[in-house]
């Protein structure tokens, strides 16, 4: 019974969150045209056709935005919260295995080879953050085992390279067109974002964010370490190369479309691990919800704050890293 | 049919040999202690026996079939590990850690469904801590930890508990604790014990109260002898495996009599 309210709970906020940033920004809209905009949208037939600007603003611009945010945010905390019980360490983040910097260096390179279409920017960031993770996975790999202390290894030596690629790359890039542009995709936003990008990055992103709901007993059973996982009957080379493929899958259909989006996978987990524990049955579910949440409400600051829009990534991380020096203070370090 | 047996079982870490030839049969009941100085490559043996380590040679059997021929969870279903040391990650709830022994039992894709939990509950309370089901196990002590991977891996339902020196970090009556209850498991549910120790006195324990315990002491790579405890348990064997002089006592006690072997001296 309890169960089942906080899951109503976790599926019931991301959307009001979602609706409620239908109505934040610039151009005031009332409660009377988003509902208007909404319901002619959704095949409502008593319903009068909505001013053109009203449909763009609420429909075009602000909803799918909404969306991606909420698909973004959920998709970094699920497989923060997963990689911090395959790695065994709270303090994980889902970048530990060079995902941002192997889509950054994707992302940096398509804007310079194709003068930035987005379709490649997507597709480049997309594959060099899977390429990037693998390559790490391959460098963990050590006599049919993945030790956690190669993986984090692999992780810091493939994300030092990507990055160094990146520098290189705006070093050579156009100063006029391509370098801000670079340097605008590695801060992250969701400025761009329409219909047509949810489209594209939401498969990797739910299939991601689904495998890893799907198996999230196993990482519980991840989390006592290789010897007694395989000792409880797990393959654990095959779950935890599966958990990776799971998260690496959710967390690059985010960055490739929101650039570099810091904290959310670190900070999320442990708001989660204070709400509901550390039981990965209920915490990635609660991880997934909460993200959405997040990652809306922040870019609806991102957006509102000033008059110039705030990148997201500068936001997440103002927010993140303060309020997870409070968390830690909370919780003495690792109690929760 | 044994219901584990090894066969010349030969382990190497690069070219430093572990152990050799070894050859070890455990029937069903048994109480089966490994003791041995340290380094002698009791540890090593144990995860041989699990499938965590591959031997370079030789044969392990489980219920008559070769290991290196079962699914991880077949194993599990067959032995359930209590590790020596056991790191908490995370402050789960002991309830949540006692489920995790149901693991070999469920599809890659589950959740515990409730007779998973009626089965874990029926674990914790065999070992006495049902009380402490929601607390966070990095709240408890480490006896009553040990005592929770117990539960775990009555959880798993095996025929066979595998222990690594499962009271070496436990105090005094801790320690008495867990052989009690360990004790009182092999009585009650005819369960098979394999425990690699390095208290000698843990064998006479288990030897007062159960027919078929069995100790093998293991040294210079290999077993050098093999028997009940009383047998295995001598002033000349200590001398020869540790180089110390001992003694072995008896007193009376209850309706019995207790055996124990006192360390007296280095040599």
């Amino acid at each position: 019974m309890k169960k089942k309210i906080l899951y109503l709970f976790l599926i019931l906020g991301p959307l009001l969150v979602v609706l409620g940033s239908l109505f934040i920004g610039r151009y005031p809209l009332t409660f009377a045209d988003v509902f208007q905009v909404l319901g002619y949208k959704l095949g409502f037939s008593n319903i009068a056709v909505p001013e053109a600007v009203h449909v763009n603003v609420a429909w075009d611009i602000r909803l799918p935005r909404a969306i991606l945010g909420a698909l973004v945010g959920a998709s970094l905390a699920a497989s923060g919260a997963s990689l911090q019980g395959l790695f065994r360490n709270p303090l994980v983040n889902s970048g530990i295995l060079g995902v941002s910097s192997g889509a950054g260096f994707g992302a940096s390179l398509a804007i310079i080879l194709f003068d930035n279409r987005t379709f490649y920017v997507y597709l480049f960031a997309f594959v060099f953050g899977i390429l990037a993770v693998a390559l790490a996975y391959t460098i963990g790999l050590h006599y049919k085992t993945t030790p956690t202390i190669m993986l984090v290894l692999g992780g810091v030596i493939v994300s030092s390279i990507f990055s160094s690629l990146i520098s290189l790359l705006k070093y050579i890039a156009d100063p006029y067109e391509e370098l801000p542009s670079i340097v605008f995709w590695l801060m992250g936003s969701l400025a761009t974002a329409r219909f047509k990008d949810i489209l594209i990055s939401a498969i990797p992103m739910i299939a991601g964010m689904a495998g890893l709901a799907a198996m999230r007993w196993r990482i519980n059973i991840l989390s006592m370490g290789d010897d007694e996982a395989q000792a409880l009957g797990v393959n654990v080379l095959f779950a935890k190369g599966l958990a990776i493929f799971f998260s690496t899958l959710a967390t690059t259909g985010a960055v490739c479309v929101s650039g570099v989006i810091g904290w959310v996978g670190l900070v999320i987990p442990h708001i989660g691990r204070m709400l509901v524990g550390n039981d990965n049955i209920v915490l990635i579910p609660t991880s997934i919800s909460l993200g959405a949440c997040y990652l809306v409400l922040v870019d609806n600051l991102a957006r509102t704050l000033t008059g110039a829009e705030i990148p997201l990534g500068i936001l997440t991380s103002l927010i993140g890293a303060p309020f997870f020096i409070y968390l830690l203070k909370r919780t003495k370090a690792g109690g929760w | 049919m044994a219901l584990i047996e090894m066969e010349k079982a030969t382990f190497a870490y690069d070219d430093q040999p572990v152990f050799k030839d070894i050859d070890l049969q455990v029937d069903e009941g048994d109480i089966f202690c490994l003791f041995g100085p340290n380094g002698c490559g009791k540890s090593t043996l144990i995860h041989c026996l699990l499938g965590i380590a591959r031997l370079n040679s030789g044969t392990v059997r489980l219920c008559g079939k070769d290991i290196n021929k079962m699914k991880r969870e077949e194993i599990a279903r067959v032995l359930a590990y209590i590790p020596q040391l056991h790191e908490k990650p995370f402050p789960f709830k002991v309830i949540d850690v006692v489920l995790m022994g149901r693991a070999s039992h469920k599809g890659f894709f589950s959740t515990p469904k409730a007779s998973d939990l009626a089965v874990a509950e029926e674990a914790l309370a065999k070992v006495g801590l049902l009380k402490y089901k929601d607390r966070p196990y990095t709240q408890i002590s480490g006896g009553e930890t040990q005592l929770v991977l117990v539960a775990r891996a009555l959880a798993q339902k095996t025929p066979v508990l595998v222990m690594d020196e499962p009271t070496s970090h436990l105090d005094f009556r801790n320690e008495l604790k867990f052989l009690e209850t360990i004790a009182q498991l092999a009585e009650e549910t005819r369960i098979t014990v394999i425990m690699a120790t390095h208290f000698p006195n843990h064998a006479f324990y288990f030897e007062t109260g159960n027919s078929k315990t069995k100790i093998a002491l293991m040294n210079n790579q290999r077993f050098t002898v093999q028997g009940s405890p009383s047998e295995v348990l001598n002033e000349a064997n200590m001398l020869q495996t540790f180089n110390i002089k001992s003694a072995v006592v008896n007193f009376p006690w209850e309706s019995g009599h207790v055996k124990q072997i006192v360390p007296l001296k280095t040599l």
